[in-house]
Parts: C-alpha cells; structure tokens; sequence
C-alpha cells in the first residue's frame, strides 16, 4: 500500500471554483491536514476523495489504482462527520460493526473486533448501549470507532472535533492522532483551526479559494510563510512594507509578534525600532501591545508576564527585532 | 465509455425511471387520451374545436361552471375566516381540552365527505328527521339542497385544510417579532394584525387553495345535494356514464377544463407560496397570551362548536344505522337490522372495499415513499419533473381519471376494465401525491450524512436506502400508509366510474341506496366505513405512542 495522489483535481458550482487545479501527494501513514477558511473548498475535497462530490476535472489515485471513478461504497474509506452520522437505529456496538457486515467479515469475528474498536476509543462495555444514551463525546468515539473497525485504506475527518466544548476537544484531539500513529493508517483531517493544524498533523496544506497556498509540515507554515494569506492565517502577524522596517527592498514581510523585543532585552546585532505604546491588553501569561512606530505603521507585539513589569499606554519604547525571523511573503 | 452515469446519480435515476414508467401508463396516458377525446369529431379522427364552442354554448354547461367555481371561492372564504381565529385560538390562547380538539379536528380529512351529505339530508332533507319533527311543531326553514348545503358541507369537512397549518405557522412565528413590535408602542391586538398575521398568511393562503381544489374535483357532495343544480365533477360523469349514450368527448371537454382550472390553483399555490414562507427561527413555541376570562370562554365555546358540529353529521350517521328504516322512512327503535341487511347483501363489496384498500395502500407506500426520498434527496431536472408529475393526480378529479381509465383502458394491449386491478391503480395514482408529500417531510427530517456515513463504510446506496433510511422513516410510512388505506376505503368519485359487476365496494352500495331510497343500507354501509376510518387509525396512534416510548 502506499498513499493518496491527488493531481489536477477540479470542481465548480455554478459560478464558484470551489476546488481548483488542487495536485497533493499524502505519505503512506501520514496524518494529513486541510487547513482553510469557511469556503476555501476543504471539505469538497474530501469529499471528492470520499467520492460523494463528483471531479469535474483531474484525478485521484490511492497508491497505483486510481479511485475518483469508483462509487463510494468501494473505496475503502472511514469517515467521521461533524455530526456524528451515528446510526440513530442501531446500537453502539450495531453502528461499529455495521462496516464490517458490509464487507462480509464472518460473524464470529466481528464481535472481537468491535469489542477491540470500542476500547481503542475508551469506550469498553458501551456495546449495548443506544445512541441516544450517549454524550457528544461519546458519540464522536462511536464514530471514529465505526470508521477505524473497518482498516480502510484512509480514515478522513471533515471537522470532527468543533461541535465538542473546548476542554474536549482539546483531549480528542491528541487521541486522534495517538490512534492514527498506532494503527498507521493515513488520515486526512479537515480544519479551520489553525491551533488544532498544527497540534495533530504531520503536514498541513492551507488552502483559500479552492486552491492550495501552501503545503509543508507546522513549523514551516508559521515560520516561513509564502504569502501574506498564509502569514496571516497561521497566527497574528506584522505583515508591513519592508521600507516601514528601514530596508530597501519594494517587498511584504511578515514578522511575528514573538519576534519583537524592547530594546534593552535584546541583543545587539537586532535592528532597533523608536516608537510608542498605543493600546495594551494583558491575558495572563501574555500582554499584547501596539506599537505605533515613528512612520505611522503599528506593530504588534507580545511580552511574557514577568514580575515587576510595568508598560503603560503612551510609553515611548524603542523596539528591536529578530532579523532572522523576518520572512518575504508574496 | 458507453455508461456515463455518476454512480451517486444511478439510484435516483432507477427510481425515478420506473416512477415515470408507472405514471407514464397510469397517469398521463389516461389523461392525454382525455384530452385527445375532448378534441376530436364524432368520427374520432379529425383535430376539432366543436366540442368546446358546443358544450361551452351551452347555458347548462356554463352555468356548471359557474356554479362549481361560486360554490368553490364561498367554501374557501367561510371555511378561511372560520378557521383562522380557530387556529389562532388553539395555538395562542389558553383553551381546555387542546388535545382532544385537535384529534377531533383531524377527523373530518380521513371520514367521507358524502356520508356528510348524506346525514344532512337523512337530517334536514326533505323528508329529514328533524324536518319532520319541525314541520310537526310548524316550524319551517329553508332548502339544504343546492348551493347552501354543498357550501355547508365543504365548510366542516375541509376546514382542517386551512387550520392545521395554520395552527403550526401561528406556533412557529417567533416571539421576539411581536415583542419588537410592543416595545415599538403597538398594543397586543395590532401587533396581531399588523405582525403575526403577515407571518402566517402563506399558510392561510396555501391551505385555503387546497381547499378550493377539494371543491372543485369533489363528486360526492353535489351528487347527494345539488338536485339539478349542475356542477361540473357531476355533470363530467353523467355524460360519460349518460343513460342515453356515453360521451367521451363533451365528458372530455369538462375533464380537461376542470384539470386545467385545478392545475392553474396548484401552480399558483406553488409558484407564489411555496417560497414565500416567512422565515422565522423560533427556538419554541410562543407563549399563551393572557386574555379575559370572558374572551376565554368565548373562544373555548367557539373552538368545541367547531369540531362539534363537524363531527355531528357522522355521528348521527352512526345512531340511525342502528335504527329501524322502511324503505327511506325512519322508525326510532334500535335495530340490527340494517347490519343484517348490509351483510347479508353485500358482504362482496364489503370484501373488496377492504383488499382494494390494503392493495392500494401498500401500492402506494412502494411508489411514494422511493419517489419522495428521491425528490427531496436530489436536485436534478429529473427529480423536478418526477415531483411535478408525482404532484399531478392532486389536480385531476377522480372522476376524470377513472374515464381516462376507460377511454385507454378498454381496448388494445391493456385491457383493464370489469376487473378488480383497474380500481387498484387508479386509488394508487391518485394518492401518490399524498404519499409523496409525507415522505419527502421525513426525508426532510433525516441527516444526509447518516447516508454518506453508510456509503463510505461499504453499503450501497441502494442497501444505504434499505437498511439506514427505512428504519428511520418506518413511524412516517406506517402513518402515512395507514391514512392511504382510510381514504381509498372511502373513495367514490374514481370508483363510481370504473367498478364492474362484482368489484363493487361499500360506497358503490351507499351510493346505489341514495339513488333507489334504500337509507337503511346506506346508513349501515357508512356506519361501518366510519368505524373502519377511525380503527387503523386509533390503533396506529397507539402504536406509535408505544414506539415512541420503548
Ligand atoms: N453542493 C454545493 N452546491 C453549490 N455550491 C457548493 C456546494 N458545496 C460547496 N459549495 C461551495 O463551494 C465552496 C467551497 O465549499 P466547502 O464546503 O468545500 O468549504 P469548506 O472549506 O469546507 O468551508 P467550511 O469551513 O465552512 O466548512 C463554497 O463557496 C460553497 O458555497
Ligand atoms: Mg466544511
């Protein structure tokens, strides 16, 4: 087996080219992101590889066979939906072995796995259980269960965490991914959440307006971001003109806010930036300051608490900044 | 590549494919062959308008125009102002016995109209029950029969058409309008008119159109009080059946102009209705105003008088079958026997009212409940024309589709009339549309993923259907299957064309005793199409109720 191979692949509603021109290669076991704003197109490209939405154009290949003409039912997929999709006639141990009667795996066999399944996801003895006896939680284990019990080819994830509190979410999140790792198979998860991007996948594509902006693993896509979509989509950014920064080249750059130091916390080799406190919020652990600098361009900024630290609006601050973490966007 | 289908599309397409089939043969077939009589010459070979310039020019046909749409626009006028404040009463107004008012109310659409009819002249006819006991005493009143009963009777019979919707439009509307609208300085009884009734008005208008419709097509109640007043289901069925010689192409002419003015009603309703609901998100439904006892009382009296009064007729109905009849005249002793009679003489009809009723119910389910899943599932030309075709028979009289039946029916490849199948498909087509209706309202109901979640786990879409949407519509089909049979068990306007020898049903036998005085029968037949109306469906509420509580 190898992975999912995805080249040219094309769909438009009406007037909306709500994937286009999208090639994608996914690694056998990779656990695989599509990152993107309401409408860039995310889910009408899992739901082309799920074969539910037809490709008005291009192909998609898992390993050698090409897939994107087969119906649905015989693509060796587990999906799990926003809402559950959780069977509301059958019970929980119904729901999980209903894609192994499909497949005509003998009876003998699909209690054990069920059984199995059900642990994977903590939910051990809840078999007999209906699914109106369950929580949201709960019932999101049934469903992925439901979708792991059956070893498809890809397990793909349209959102499945954002109808959970975010305490939960939190904690599904990395169980997710534990349980994709173990049992390695490839997964291709569908978000809008930047955090939760980057906390389960192995690589992320971000896409915007039905086409990719740009693929690579987490720390690439925040660190080093290619266009000022990107810069923007992955976390609060300075994206300014590089003549507002003092250097000569007519380009976009982007700077985070992790980047910028007072000037007197930072070593000497950083270039050094007069300006002034205009607005301040403190969270906590963080305080983010505006910075109004002698150009008229604001830079944001954060400072970690620390005890006896004291800035106030109007405070005229000279700040420095990482020439290192600047990056060019386009 | 020979097959180009989407894989997704080939289900729907099946479907629909034998959807078209059927109604093909059944439905348009019979009714391009109306249309064809009703433009033809004598000779039935050449293209002509005659029949529409002779019949038309004629006072008796125009005035059954005439008189078919008054009798229609005054039912739907009173029937509408009756029962809005009804509606508006039951969902805003605290009233005791809510439950038991809306039950009673739900009546009048599954017991037959014409028993209607028929217990108002047993009761206030000529020589009527209570007439006879007026007349006694010297009192005397006017006539039932013409345009004033027919009017009566469509008004309790139909009148659930306009007030259920218009009940459940009253309870969604949502509160935060009318209190936007007070705090804007307008009083209670304005904010009414000027906020919620706009809100409700498409459910009004579009139940009051369904009402209208009903008129227009119904047989049963004119044929027992118009007299000789003509109109126009009638008088289609007299010329066809004509003592003298049958006449498919003037019967035609009727048959086409009644489709064509119920088909202009249906669009109307759809084109200008059908969107223009009023969105309102109410998270629950408004709460009871606080009125006056006085107004309370009043309303509560109004409402209970309503559903009373409606019910009367079959209830009546009910006692005098038990009662001793000599030939039309009464004698007030209980008696058995017109049952004996009824199952003495009619035990066949009785039979085949019965397995008519379950073969067409369960006909019905097969097509209707595929077709609405397809039509709600898919957007395609396809499902459009298959829904407009599926809501087709709502706007063809029985009358005129039982004569399609005969005209295409009687010769050639198919050859269906004098048996019992012809009766069978033509309460199939007709109820289709109901049956439609009510799936494609589950359907509604049902999360789309829960049917991808089984595709991507191996099932087809066909197994997806089977396994995953039944089980989740069975309440819905069992209901809906359960109103089809009641309403084919007391079918008339199709049935009194198309039965032959033997395959007469129980409202052939009413309607045999109206014309040759035998009341005693009559009252009997419909004493027990009544019980057999409310059986299935007091059973199936309990049914229900059981299932919804395991
Ligand atoms: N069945 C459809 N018919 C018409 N337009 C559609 C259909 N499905 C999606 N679209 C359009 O295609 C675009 C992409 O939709 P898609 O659902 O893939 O976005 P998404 O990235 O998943 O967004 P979200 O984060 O809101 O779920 C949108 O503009 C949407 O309106
Ligand atoms: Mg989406």
């Amino acid at each position: 087996m190898s992975g999912i191979v995805i080249a040219g692949a094309s769909r438009t509603f009406g007037t909306v080219r709500a994937v286009d021109r999208v090639d994608l290669t996914v690694e056998q076991g990779e656990f695989f992101t599509l990152l993107g704003p309401s409408g860039c197109g995310k889910t009408t490209l899992l739901r082309m590889i799920a074969g539910f939405t037809p490709l008005d154009a291009g192909e998609i290949r898992f390993g050698e066979r090409r897939i994107d003409r087969l119906p649905a039912h015989v693509r060796d997929i587990g999906m799990v939906f926003q809402n559950y999709a959780v069977f509301p006639t059958l019970s929980v141990a119904g729901n999980v072995a209903y894609g192994l009667k499909a497949r005509r795996v003998p009876a003998a066999e699909i209690g054990p796995r069920v059984e199995e399944a059900l642990a994977m996801v903590q939910l051990a003895g809840y078999g007999g259980r209906q699914p109106h006896e369950l929580s949201g939680g709960q019932l999101q284990r049934v469903a992925i269960a439901r979708a792991l019990v059956i070893r498809p080819h890809v397990l793909l994830f349209d959102e499945p965490l954002s109808n959970l509190d975010a305490r939960l979410r939190v904690s599904m999140r990395s169980e997710i991914r534990a349980l994709q790792k173990s049992l390695g198979i490839t997964a291709i998860y569908v978000t809008h959440d930047q955090e939760e991007a980057m906390s389960v996948s192995d690589r992320i594509a971000l896409m915007n307006h039905g086409r990719l902006e740009q693929v690579g693993v987490p720390e690439e896509i925040y660190r080093k971001p290619a266009t000022r979509f990107a810069a923007e989509f992955m976390g609060t950014t300075n994206l300014v003109e590089a003549r507002a920064l003092g250097l000569a080249a007519p380009v976009w750059v982007s700077l985070r806010p992790e980047a910028l130091r007072f000037a007197e916390e930072a070593p000497v080799g950083w270039p050094r930036l007069p300006g002034a406190v205009v607005a301040l919020e403190m969270l906590g652990p963080i305080t983010r300051l505006d910075v109004k600098l002698e150009n008229g361009s604001v830079m944001k900024m954060v400072l970690l608490d620390a005890p006896g630290q004291i800035v106030r609006e109007g405070q005229v601050v000279t700040l420095a900044y990482d020439p290192s973490r600047l990056t060019v966007v386009s | 590549m020979t097959f180009a289908i989407p894989h997704g599309q080939r289900l729907p397409l099946a479907i629909a494919g034998l959807a078209f089939v059927f109604l093909g043969l059944f439905l348009v077939y019979p009714l391009v062959n109306v249309f064809g009589a009703s433009f033809l010459d004598a000779e039935g070979t050449a293209f002509t308008f005659a029949n529409y310039t002779k019949m038309l020019g004629r006072p008796f046909y125009r005035a059954a125009v005439v008189n078919t749409l008054e009798i229609g626009v005054a039912a739907t006028l009173i029937t509408t102002v009756l029962a809005v404040p009804f509606a508006f009463a039951l969902a805003r107004l605290p009233i005791p016995g809510k439950s038991a008012i809306l039950a009673m109310a739900s009546l009048p659409l599954i017991l037959p109209s014409f028993v209607s009819a028929y217990a108002l002249v047993l009761l206030l006819g000529r020589s009527g029950i209570v007439t006879q006991w007026l007349q006694a005493h010297g009192i005397g009143f006017g006539s039932i029969y013409g345009m004033g009963g027919i009017v009566a009777v469509y008004t309790l019979t139909l009148y659930p058409y306009v007030l259920l919707p218009t009940i459940a439009a009253f309870k969604a509307v949502d509160v935060s309008m009318e209190e936007a609208a007070q705090s804007l300085g307008s009083s209670p009884g304005r904010t009414v008119w000027t906020v919620t009734l706009p809100i409700v008005l498409p459910a009004i208008l579009a139940g009051g159109l369904l009402v209208f419709i009903e008129t227009l097509e119904n047989f049963g109640v004119p044929f027992v009080l118009a007299e000789d007043m003509p109109i126009f289901a009638v008088e289609a069925f007299k010329l066809f059946i004509g003592e003298t010689a049958p006449n498919p192409s003037s019967a035609g002419v009727l048959g086409v102009l009644l489709i064509l003015t119920t088909t202009l009603v249906l669009l109307i309703q759809r084109r200008f209705l059908a969107h223009r609901r009023f969105a309102t998100n109410a998270r629950q439904a408004p709460p009871l105003l606080k009125v006056g006892a006085g107004v309370q009382a009043l309303a509560t009296v109004y409402c209970w008088a309503v559903v009373t009064l409606a019910l009367v007729p079959f209830f009546s109905i009910v006692v005098l079958s038990f009662m001793e009849f000599r030939g039309p005249v009464l004698h007030p002793h209980f008696s058995l026997d017109n049952f004996a009679f009824l199952f003495d003489r009619a035990l066949r009809p009785l039979a085949n009212t019965l397995m008519f009723a379950t073969a067409a119910a369960l006909a019905v389910t097969l097509i209707g409940v595929p077709v609405g899943y397809v039509v709600t599932r898919y957007r395609s030309g396809v499902a459009s024309l298959l829904d407009v075709l599926a809501t087709l028979p709502f706007a063809v009289a029985g009358t005129v589709l039982a004569i399609g039946f005969i005209v295409s029916f009687n010769a050639g490849a198919l050859v269906l009339t004098g048996g019992p199948l012809i009766l069978v498909l033509a309460y199939t087509v007709r109820k289709v549309p109901f049956a439609v209706r009510s799936a494609s309202a589950i359907v509604h109901q049902i999360d789309v993923s829960l049917e991808e979640a089984s595709v991507s786990l191996g099932r087809s879409p066909l197994q997806t259907f089977l396994r995953i949407v039944v089980p989740l519509m069975l309440g819905g089909i069992l209901s809906g299957m359960v109103l089809s049979w009641v309403t084919v068990a007391s079918e008339l306007s199709a049935t009194i064309v198309l039965y032959s020898g033997p395959w007469s049903t129980l409202t052939v036998v009413m309607f045999q005793a109206l014309e040759s005085g035998g009341a005693g029968i009559a009252t009997a037949a419909a004493s027990f199409l009544i019980v057999v109306s409310l059986l299935p469906i007091a059973l199936l509420y309990r049914l229900v109720r059981r299932y919804e509580l395991s």
